[in-house]
């Protein structure tokens, strides 16, 4: 009998969200989540791998990670905005930056 | 007089085996006193009652330790009811905590998001889709309009909208029924 693990697969558009629940064998892969929920069908548009990446739980990870049990699978879009322009804009307009911006987006 | 002490030893036998049963049988979970007042209150894990979520707001509303005015989200209509569960007098919403808002949901400004993460860490409902050097986007259902991720963003692009009533957000409203004096 091999287990199930329930995961939910969340593609995130301004005003509206996609959020589904998908029940994978034990060992599925981030990218298995996404096929099994259809959103690829839905929004032709994502590109898993190419513009669009992907993740867990805010994290990055490739699409042949492993899942485990209620895990969420994040399809990501990139960036409008460049940092760099939006950080150097405030500093012109004398405004602070609050705590730098986080590690995150620095490396 | 042996009669009368066994017919006592064996009523006391027979009442202890009765109540150590009803002890397993009927074994209650936690305080169902907290699960209560939690449920009342609005799980916005806001924090600004002075306590890190609503669970543990609660267990010191339960314990005594804190007042049932402290909850800026659930506004009048929570005190009232939480005034109707402890048997307690309604007051009003205590200043220092905050005031009663429309209900809200956080937006992210797409023109201006950076993509660092900082409002992903402070939502306490995972209501945040994103990551580093990603878009990050706010899943509305999942936001309770805590309003914690605002502070840190440092570019200030996240906004709070109030949700429009509609037929899934409409709820009653508390009867305030108005006693005239009998002249």
């Amino acid at each position: 009998m091999s287990e199930r693990i329930n995961v939910e697969v969340s593609y995130a558009l301004p005003h509206r969200q996609e959020l589904i629940r998908v029940s994978l064998a034990a060992g599925a892969t981030v990218s298995e989540a996404i096929a099994a929920s259809g959103l690829l069908a839905k929004y032709p548009e994502i590109d898993p791998g190419g513009a669009n990446k992907l993740g867990i739980y805010a994290k990055l990870t490739k699409p042949d990670a492993v899942l485990r049990d209620r895990d969420r699978v994040e399809i990501y879009r990139p960036l409008i905005a460049d940092p760099k322009a939006v950080r150097k804009k405030r500093a012109d307009e004398g405004k602070v930056m609050k705590k730098g911006g986080g590690g995150a987006d620095e490396g | 007089m042996l009669t009368a002490l066994l017919i006592m030893a064996g009523i006391a036998v027979v009442l202890g085996a009765a109540l150590g049963y009803a002890s397993i049988r009927f074994k209650v979970e936690g305080d169902p006193l907290v699960e209560k007042i939690d449920a009342i209150l609005p799980q916005t894990q806001c924090g600004q009652c002075g306590y890190p979520g609503c669970k543990p707001y609660a267990q010191a509303v339960a314990n005594g330790e804190a007042d049932i005015n402290q909850c800026p989200p659930g506004g009048e209509e929570g005190i009232r009811k939480l005034a109707d569960l402890l048997g307690r007098e309604f007051k009003p919403l205590s200043e220092e905590h905050g005031v009663e808002k429309p209900k809200s949901v956080a937006f992210i400004d797409e023109q201006t998001c950076i993509g660092c993460t900082l409002c992903i860490q402070a939502c306490p409902v995972d209501a945040i889709v994103g990551a580093a050097k990603q878009m990050h986007t706010v899943v509305e259902p999942l936001c309770t309009g805590c309003e914690l991720c605002v502070a840190p963003c440092p570019v200030d692009c996240i906004t709070m909208e109030p949700v429009a009533e509609t037929v899934e957000t409409w709820k009653w409203k508390y009867p305030v029924v108005e006693i005239r004096k009998a002249s």
